[in-house]
């Protein structure tokens, strides 16, 4: 038994196929997902989501976004996603360093708004990475 | 000679003058008012002076409409593919929250909003009119207690509707297309809407992409987080949501608010990318039919010209000939 994940992203299908496990991370907690699981609506949070498929896990980072599962077939729809192998180290790191830089020095209620949420981005993506290299 | 032409010349003009609509009994193509003569003046009929000079100057903008029209043309279509690829990925977008809930335009709400979904610019065909007789349809068919409210996105729906349901209007957005459209902005626009207004269901009416030439009107019906509980319960119309755990929140409640936000985010964002696909298709349908038709008309202007052309030179050569005639005659 297999579950079949799809994750949607508003301008493109981030993920396509057929998968062994899912672990995914909403708001009040990590929840595993294993096939004949029960029909579940969920909400996720801005973080990593881990999937296991042929034994290999991959992790994605995804900017918030629903779970619905049913029957075995799991749908995630997201606001942004990015796969583990789609991410460069380097630039991840940069990223998040200056995300980092840019909350601590945002004046304003309007640019702290836009530079925490640029920091949690850069942060699930960095973390993303570091996950996946252990 | 001369003195017999100028009386024919103004007995016709006395004729038009007395005649109060030259252009419904007159032959001629370019009647009565001329674009090259200042308005009030007639041209005279028959007369040399008639053509010659307008005609041209007429030729000339008639062929620059065309070369605009068929730029116009063209850059919609460059602009039609990229927002084509755009709108087609986004039905997967909404697709599960269908498969989830279900599509029910009629399901029971005593608080509806219509959310008209219209271009910034014109010259795109009849989609905005489309458009707004589909919502002014929507707005007498929900009538219940309350009446209905518009919310509008786009100037040329905004101007249609301002003429006779100015009070029902409850917020207008403009200029969404300055940046090509992403998620973020949608989700924004949305957040606002779902701020200001209240809302039992919401109806987004506007016009999907179907093909270059098929645009089709359509609504998508958005229920409120309340409503969206009330139906879930037995013998509702989303009984289905009842066997799903549901988890992610504090609350079922607030689940299903985050779920129907997120819903109404996702559903305009596709609703919105098919409008601008139908929005740049019609635009480049009216400009092919527009260069077409300019194109007719020069050929027809054309043919005047020459016709004009030689019928002045004619009568100057029967003038030189029979003064010749004459002179000849005369020793």
């Amino acid at each position: 038994m297999v579950l079949s994940l799809r994750v949607m992203a508003p301008n493109r299908i981030v993920w396509n196929s057929e998968v062994g496990e899912i672990i995914l991370s909403t708001n009040s907690g990590q929840i595993g997902i294993l096939p004949n699981h029960a029909p579940l609506l969920t909400a996720l949070d801005m973080g990593v989501s881990k999937i296991r498929s042929g034994g290999q896990w991959s992790a994605m980072a995804s900017m918030g976004g629903f779970t619905m599962i049913d029957n075995n077939r799991v749908t995630i729809l997201v606001n942004e996603a990015e796969v583990s192998d789609e991410i460069d180290l380097v630039e991840a790191q940069k990223d998040y360093e200056v995300a980092q830089m840019e909350l601590a020095q945002a004046e304003g209620r309007k640019r702290k708004i836009e530079a925490n949420l640029a920091f949690k981005r850069a942060k699930a993506g960095f973390y993303l990475l570091l996950d996946s290299n252990q | 000679m001369a003195s017999s032409s100028v009386r024919r010349g103004v007995s016709r003009l006395s004729h038009l003058l007395q005649n109060t609509s030259p252009l419904a009994s007159s032959a001629h193509s370019c009647s009565g008012r001329c674009p090259g003569l200042s308005s009030g003046e007639l041209a005279p009929f028959g007369s040399r002076m008639a053509s010659s000079q307008i005609v041209r100057n007429r030729m000339k903008s008639v062929k620059s409409i065309q070369k605009i029209t068929k730029a116009m043309k063209m850059v919609a279509a460059s602009k039609l593919r990229g927002v084509q690829v755009k709108a087609e990925n986004s039905r997967g977008f909404w697709q599960p929250f269908v498969a989830l809930l279900g599509d029910h335009p009629d399901i029971e709400s005593k608080k509806n909003v219509i959310l008209t979904i219209s271009s910034d610019r014109g010259l795109c065909g009849g989609i905005n009119s489309t458009s707004v007789k589909f919502s002014k349809a929507m707005f007498t068919l929900s009538a219940s207690e309350e009446p209905a409210k518009y919310v509008i996105l786009g100037e040329k729906g905004k101007v249609q509707l301002q003429r006779d349901s100015k009070k029902n209007i409850q917020m207008v957005v403009t200029d969404i297309q300055k940046m090509p459209i992403n998620f973020t902005q949608i989700s924004m626009i949305a957040d606002e809407i779902l701020k200001n207004v209240e809302f039992d269901t919401i109806k987004i009416i506007y016009n999907k992409f179907g093909s270059v030439v098929s645009f089709l009107p359509s609504v998508a019906t958005i229920p409120s987080p309340e409503v969206i509980a009330r139906e879930s319960e037995a013998g509702g119309k989303l009984e289905q949501l009842e066997s799903y755990e549901i988890e992610g929140g504090d609350s079922k409640a607030e689940v299903l608010q985050n779920l129907s936000e997120f819903q109404f985010a996702a559903m305009l964002f596709n609703a919105s990318l098919e409008n601008a696909c139908s929005e740049q298709g019609a635009r480049m349908s009216a400009m092919d039919s527009s260069t077409r038709n300019a194109s007719e008309m020069l050929e027809k202007l054309t043919l005047k010209y020459n016709r004009s052309r030689q019928a002045s030179i004619t009568t100057e050569l029967i003038e030189i000939i029979s003064g010749a005639a004459a002179l000849e005659a005369a020793s």
